[in-house]
């Protein structure tokens, strides 16, 4: 089974966890930016968050023979904090750069009048760089807030198509599948979908524009979900090629639309001959002879 | 994104049938073709050449290509003698002037956007003076032909030939009063071999008299037609300077001799051209929109490619650097041109403090290109920053010409053990002969002495250094080396992960 992880915070995951992936058949993902557990107060915070996202984190990933891509953005939560507003005046040129693949996590948390201006500017941001945008729907009031995403984002007059519409459930979905938007599902212990509940939801609307994330953060979360997800399609009498749709060919289909992806084999994997070093960085996992 | 079109020559698909050879040009995107008329393409003197010539139009027209007509086939009117008889032979000139009307009604018939010709080697013992009357005869005689059907004529300055630069076409176009249907056709290779400017340079001289365009790349000196890269040629400024000119015209690849693999040389030529046409259009946008380095300089991996520059001698790219390092270094020359030096200093700094590893590289490798409207300090704040990280490419593209002209000499040495400490090959640092010391052979030494305690091996690098600073520095390092341990290559230590 090989598996894109739509949507997974790497930062805050250990190198057993890169492992275990890879070993569960992970080739590549996508980490959206988002909010960590502590606050930020600056600026400066954001954008050496963004360099990791662009930088390390790809360079610890490519060790563990999976690639990395990211989206950026600033998040709706922390749009509210006066204190990093400033960081839409970076975003374009983040966005410009390889392996961003998306605009994201944007959206709405409380739904506040901060929040739908960072909202509007960034899908304005997507429209201008060419790029597909990742909308986050809020854990509270997830209708009210799914129905106001779909409102902004025919109003901005971004390509539906290039929507991916995140956290879905079993309420949300039918709003976004008439819009348009491709579906994602978080399959998040406890407060988001599971396994079962998301074969269900494949079996009743099908796997056109469905996309199947592990949302694994610094939260109590499970990056093989995704895997688990397969494993119970299968079980479920999906077959094989159905679940490659599901965990690789439609994740590649959406984020290809950016026009960066890169998914040829890392050095060291079989997909190249082996190389001392990742883009030049000499820092390398394990002892060196 | 520039409005330039490009196109082949049908002489760089000599083994190819001509319908094959358009049908593989057509599907690599190019836009034309220059033909060049042959014994088996279009033969000019084929009984059935009414019945060729329509189904070359209809196969033009069907890719939509366009067509300009190139008349520099070897062997077309004497099997024996290359190139024979020309417009300043001693003899036969009147079959040369037959031929280039027979093109000229060829072109016409075909729709062709021009006639291309070139002179002819001047025969020992013929005086420049018989060399102008005779050129100035033949062409006049065509140029009645062209009169007659419209079609232009572009003259060819090539090497060793009677007109072998721009300054000559243009002394023939004012000998004959400066005729509108004779233009000229410009080799940019050529210009690299023979003229004494560059090839962006004589294509700003040629400007509205250009009516044709040949794409390759030559070594200076040398008349041979190579692919780009593989000479002095500097595409990107040749493309923006056609841009500049507005030329309108074909811009065919001219690659005579490569016709044995002839569909892989078109398809890498086309590569390049693409990524030197965005490069020639980014540092456009640079000139006159400044700001816009800001998303172009992260996009040059995508669309000029990440390779080495050098693939065989330096496969990562650390001596030369890569593709995309030498298109930010066009990009931050661009904005050094458009902006005051204030400018330049925030811009490179927020360069490099935004920029992936990718594009810091570009930064540290253009650094030269900026100096002057940098401040040294500024620059080598930037330098040092590399230097204390873990990336090779960043070590190897902070420690050239700039380093090697501004860095302290402490901080320069420590640059130079990081190299050998990493990896990275000293080739990749500029002015080692120069800039190398008693202390860096104290330092080297030491770090030898060092690895070798450990059972550990020394870099052959080190080893070379050692031996380098050795002549220079007899006596420096009072500690003998037991240099005995055999030295297995590509070994080297990391900086540690925290």
């Amino acid at each position: 089974m090989r598996i894109f992880d739509p949507h997974i915070h790497m930062t805050s995951r250990t190198t057993d966890d890169y492992e275990r992936m890879h070993a569960a058949g992970v080739r590549a993902l996508v980490e959206p930016a988002f909010w960590l557990g502590q606050p930020r107060t600056n600026v400066g915070s954001f954008t050496d968050y963004f360099d990791g996202l662009i930088g390390w984190e790809r360079f610890r990933a490519a060790q563990f023979g999976i690639r990395h891509h990211c989206t950026i953005a600033l998040n709706p939560k922390e749009a509210n904090d006066s204190r990093c507003a400033e960081v839409l005046d970076v975003l374009p040129r983040y966005l410009a750069k390889d392996g961003v693949v998306a605009v994201g996590e944007i959206g709405y948390d409380s739904m506040t009048p901060a929040e739908d201006d960072a909202f509007a500017a960034q899908l304005a941001l997507a429209v201008e760089h060419e790029l597909p945008a990742l909308v986050h729907t809020p854990h509270r009031d997830k209708i009210t807030g799914t129905r106001r995403s779909l409102d902004l984002v025919r109003s901005s007059g971004i390509d539906p198509g290039r929507v991916i519409i995140d956290h879905l459930n079993e309420v949300t979905v039918e709003l976004v599948l008439e819009s348009g938007c491709w579906m994602a599902f978080s399959i998040y212990p406890d407060t988001k979908m599971d396994p079962d509940r998301m074969v269900k939801i494949l079996q009743r609307y099908g796997l056109d524009r469905m996309l199947v994330n592990s949302a694994a953060d610094w939260g109590r979360s499970d990056p093989l979900r995704t895997l688990r997800t397969g494993e119970t399609m299968l079980a479920a009498g999906f077959t094989a090629d159905d679940v490659d749709a599901v965990l690789w060919r439609n994740p590649v289909a959406f984020y290809g639309q950016s026009g960066r992806l890169v998914l040829d084999g890392l050095p060291g994997f079989g997909g190249s001959s082996a190389a001392d070093t990742f883009a030049g960085n000499s820092v390398l996992r394990g002892a060196r002879v | 994104m520039t409005g330039l079109r490009f196109g082949y020559g049908s002489n760089g698909f000599a083994n190819h049938r001509l319908g094959d050879a358009l049908a593989v040009i057509a599907d690599l995107g190019y836009s034309g073709v220059a033909l060049t008329l042959d014994h088996a393409h279009l033969d000019p003197f084929a009984d059935d050449l009414p019945r060729q010539l329509d189904a070359v139009r209809t196969e033009l027209a069907a890719r939509n290509l366009a067509v300009v007509v190139e008349t520099g086939a070897r062997y077309l009117l004497d099997p024996r003698r290359k190139h024979h008889p020309t417009l300043v032979s001693d003899d036969g000139r009147d079959r040369r002037v037959d031929l280039l009307r027979r093109a000229v009604r060829i072109a016409a018939e075909l729709g062709a956007e021009c006639v291309s010709f070139w002179s002819g080697i001047l025969p020992p013992g013929a005086d420049a003076d018989t060399g102008w009357r005779r050129l100035a005869q033949g062409v006049g005689e065509v140029l009645d032909e062209a009169q007659r059907h419209g079609v232009p004529l572009g003259l060819e300055p090539e090497p060793g030939m009677f007109v072998e630069r721009l300054d000559d076409a243009f002394e023939l176009r004012k000998r004959l009063g400066d005729p509108e249907l004779l233009g000229i056709t410009l080799d940019v290779g050529h210009c690299v071999a023979v003229e004494p400017s560059s090839a962006a340079e004589c294509v700003r001289l040629a400007g509205e008299l250009l009516v044709n365009v040949q794409l390759d790349d030559m070594r200076p000196n040398v008349h041979e037609h190579l692919e780009f890269g593989e000479g002095n040629l500097d595409l990107p400024a040749t493309l923006g300077a056609l841009v500049e000119v507005g030329y309108r015209g074909l811009a065919a690849v001219e690659l005579p001799r490569h016709s044995h693999a002839a569909p892989e040389v078109a398809a890498r030529a086309a590569t390049a051209l693409r990524a030197a046409e965005w490069l020639a259009g980014a540092t456009r946008r640079i000139r006159t929109t400044p700001d816009a380095v800001r998303t172009l300089f992260p996009a040059a991996g995508r669309h000029c490619g990440r390779g080495p520059l050098h693939p065989a001698g330096d496969p990562n790219g650390l001596v030369h650097g890569t593709v995309d390092d030498a298109a930010r270094v066009a990009m931050l020359a661009a904005l050094r041109d458009a902006s005051t030096s204030p400018e330049v200093t925030a811009e490179v700094g927020d360069l490099y403090r935004y920029g992936d590893d990718a594009e810091k590289r570009g930064v540290l490798r253009g650094l030269p290109a900026v100096d002057g409207a940098l401040p040294v300090d500024a620059g080598l704040e930037l330098v040092r920053d590399a230097l204390r990280s873990n990336d090779t490419r960043l070590v190897a593209a902070a420690l050239g010409p700039y380093a090697a002209a501004h860095l302290d000499q402490h901080g320069w040495r420590h640059g130079v053990l990081k190299c050998l400490f990493v990896g990275v090959p000293l080739a990749a640092v500029a002015g080692l002969d120069r800039r190398a010391d008693a202390e860096l052979h104290r330092m080297v030494a030491d770090f030898a002495a060092e690895r070798l305690a450990a059972g550990r091996v020394v870099p052959p690098d080190g080893l070379a250094l050692l031996a380098l600073l050795a002549r220079e520095w007899q006596g420096a390092s009072e500690r003998p080396l037991p240099l005995t341990t055999p030295v297995p290559a590509g070994h080297h230590d990391t900086e540690g992960t925290s």
